[in-house]
């Protein structure tokens, strides 16, 4: 694929979120409306293509933990907050942005997140469970090795602790499981099409009516 | 999957013994002396230079001068002198061996070395070998006990890897104290050559195998025990105890599935894809084989319960929803039916209470009824499995006389229901049989009241319902797998 050599190519050992998130709709994984931009005027565009509110993302290779480097501006919802955002973060003192991810703002009432690791043993995994910080609190996550029938992944959801985290609460509706299983797959199949490929995070994946989107997504090369 | 024949490893018609002993602390003393003690079927050759005879077997002083072909060779001999003894053997044509020895790359690298050059040496002449620093085999067909510990299992369906020696035969030692009879170990030790995998493999196309268990702490990269280990699952159950469940440390990653991925985690998450059944102690390990090779697999989760107490019954029901398995309620006509069996003022519910009865007939007329109905798949019976006991009576006991006389007619009668042939525990085995459903009791009392329970009378039985329904919860498990491979 054009996307992973090309940054192979230039030496990147992952891609940006763009990128990673590039990837993932090759694969018919759904993801954030978003687009690339350099300029505060380019910002303003495509944030209105996209529908406010929006979030901006200061974007590039050496920026991976964008929410520790302060390089996140969430609920954006007009021109103005935009420019001033833009203005910020490309003014960032603890790193240097150039480009700036424009970005739907989905505001998801649970995080789930699914991801694939390269196990010596066992090859490509594909890893899923609760999302955002409980990631690395609650430890609560289940892995399969590629490729995964679609039983696997409906198994798989049934393999957390925190299982209940698909079904209706609170007014909204569960989770589109038949559409959890087909990004399980696809994550699967990215792992056995790219050896590459070493490790991916899609944290967090959200929800829009029941419907999951990765909203944040990390491709990490050998 | 290719096709590993280990038929001559475990059933061999001749073996070799080199480093014999007649000193009863070598190993070659001892393991030959189990050999022998068990009733081995075939023929069997000490080899040692220094000695005429041992244990009244005529001993040769190398493998050469054996008589006869040589299907297994035992190794026990100290570590630097057995690279040139798998010369000897491979000469002779010997196709299996078993490397007792120890200080092999369980030591470290110098060891590790010698470990190669044996091997590579035994692949030169096409010898399979177990081990090196094996606790040896064990095989039901041949009564063959080339082990290291004087434990006698009794024969079963079970086969067994361990990858600890002294973990795996303890099973054999437990086993043998609960009646649950094994059909082949191996105690693989190093994996110098045949692995954990190979023993899969070979159990699962062995017809004399229809459960295998093993303990499992790690195995070589790019060893491919997730397809082998799903297609022999699709056959028979495969349960797994794994050691060393706990990362030490946590793991420098770049992506958070990076991090999380802890070997432990992503084994849990393969046993589990490739249908195979995970325990968490070496007491569940025996517990599920038990089961699995006595009792006929559930064909759903959903579970009757009959008791002789309502706690029990309670604690039982607790235990079940805990672990995802369904307490239906009962219809109508099987209160009914149940009706005539029991008092007025029975609870008309699943559990069935039997409400202090001591009687064993309405016992198991209640059960036939519950375990016939279609609303179950499985029944657990508490209190069923326990045979009248001894009446606690001593001699010594001092008191007035009628405190006396009291306790010696409770004693008589007690000694008395004793003497009845169990016909509970038969009647059991039948129903299981008729129904073909799975019916574990639940019964207080010593391990040897459930190795008669199983070994008498075919009946699976534990000690305490959360035992009982761990064990189920696996079986309901497998069937799910079974199920999802259609």
């Amino acid at each position: 694929m054009k996307l992973i050599e090309d940054a192979l190519k230039r030496g990147a050992t992952s891609l940006s979120e763009y990128e990673s998130k590039l990837l993932l709709a090759e694969y018919g994984i759904p993801i954030t409306r978003e687009g690339i931009v350099s300029t505060a005027e380019d910002a303003v565009k495509k944030a209105a293509e996209i529908g406010y509110p929006v979030v901006l993302k200061g974007s590039g290779e050496a920026i991976s933990h964008k929410t520790e480097m302060n390089l996140i501006s969430l609920n954006l919802k007009d021109e103005e907050d935009v420019r001033q955002a833009f203005k910020e973060l490309t003014t960032n003192p603890k790193a240097e942005v150039k480009e700036v991810l424009v970005q739907q703002m989905i505001k998801g009432d649970r995080e789930l997140m699914v991801g694939l690791t390269r196990d010596s043993q066992f090859g490509p995994c594909v890893m899923y469970g609760l999302g955002g910080i409980f990631t690395e609190i609650l430890e609560d996550v289940a892995f399969r090795v590629a490729p995964l029938t679609r039983w696997d992944a409906m198994d798989m959801m049934n393999d957390i602790k925190g299982k209940k985290i698909l079904e209706a609460f609170r007014g909204k509706p569960a989770v589109d499981r038949e559409a959890l299983a087909d990004i399980l797959l696809a994550v699967g199949q990215i792992g056995l099409d790219h050896d590459k490929v070493h490790e991916i995070d899609i944290n967090p994946l959200k929800l829009i009516d029941g419907k999951p989107v990765a909203v944040d997504a990390l491709v990490v090369f050998e | 999957m290719n096709d590993l024949n280990l038929d001559r490893l475990f059933n061999p018609k001749s073996i070799a013994m080199i480093g014999a002993s007649a000193n009863p602390s070598k190993w070659g003393f001892i393991i030959l002396l189990n050999i022998l003690k068990g009733d081995y079927s075939g023929k069997i050759y000490p080899v040692n230079p220094k000695e005429d005879s041992i244990l009244g077997q005529k001993c040769y002083p190398c493998v050469a001068d054996v008589p006869e072909a040589v299907d297994l060779v035992i190794i026990t001999t100290p570590a630097k002198v057995v690279p040139p003894l798998i010369d000897e053997c491979g000469q002779k044509g010997i196709p299996f061996g078993i490397v007792v020895t120890s200080d092999f790359s369980e030591t470290g690298p110098e060891g590790a070395a010698l470990e190669r050059d044996v091997v590579s040496r035994a692949a030169k002449y096409g010898i399979r070998l177990v081990g090196p620093n094996s606790m040896g085999i064990f095989s039901s067909q041949t009564k063959l006990h080339a082990k290291m510990p004087p434990i006698m299992p009794l024969q079963g369906n079970i086969s067994m890897f361990s990858q600890s020696g002294n973990l795996g035969v303890q099973m054999l030692g437990w086993g043998a104290e609960e009646g649950v009879g094994f059909e082949k170990f191996v105690s693989s030790g190093n994996e110098g050559d045949l692995s954990c995998l190979d023993y899969i493999r070979y159990f699962g196309q062995d017809k004399a195998t229809d459960v295998i268990i093993g303990y499992l702490e790690g195995i070589d990269p790019g060893m491919e025990l997730f397809p082998v280990a799903q297609e022999v699952s699709r056959k028979k159950p495969i349960i797994v105890f794994k050691g060393g469940r706990t990362d030490a440390g946590g793991r420098a990653a770049a992506t958070h599935t990076g991090a999380m991925a802890g070997q432990s985690k992503i084994f849990k998450s393969v046993f589990r894809q490739a249908g195979m059944l995970e325990v968490k102690t070496s007491q569940a390990l025996l517990d599920c084989a038990r089961a699995f090779a006595n009792c006929p697999l559930p064909k759903g989760n959903r579970i009757g319960i009959i008791t002789r107490g309502g706690g029990w019954g309670v604690i039982t029901v607790d235990a079940c929803e805990e672990n995802g398995l369904k307490i239906p309620q009962l219809p109508d006509k099987i209160i009914r039916k149940l009706d005539k069996h029991l008092p007025k003022y029975w609870s008309r519910g699943n559990p069935i209470d039997l409400v202090a009865t001591i009687a064993h007939d309405p016992y198991l007329d209640c059960l036939e009824v519950l375990a016939e109905w279609e609303g179950v798949d499985a029944v657990i019976a508490l209190g069923a499995g326990r045979r009248t006991p001894q009446y606690p009576y001593s001699k010594d006991v001092k008191g007035p006389q009628p405190l006396l006389d009291a306790i010696k007619m409770a004693s008589e009668y007690f000694d008395q229901r004793r003497k009845k042939p169990d016909w509970m525990l038969e009647g059991i085995g039948r129903l299981v049989k008729r129904t073909g459903k799975p019916i574990i009791v639940v019964a207080i009392g010593p391990e040897t009241l459930h190795r008669s329970n199983l070994y008498e009378f075919q009946v699976v039985s534990y000690p305490t319902p959360e035992r009982a329904v761990r064990v189920l919860w696996q079986m309901c498990k497998y069937r799910r797998f079974l199920d999802s491979q259609q």
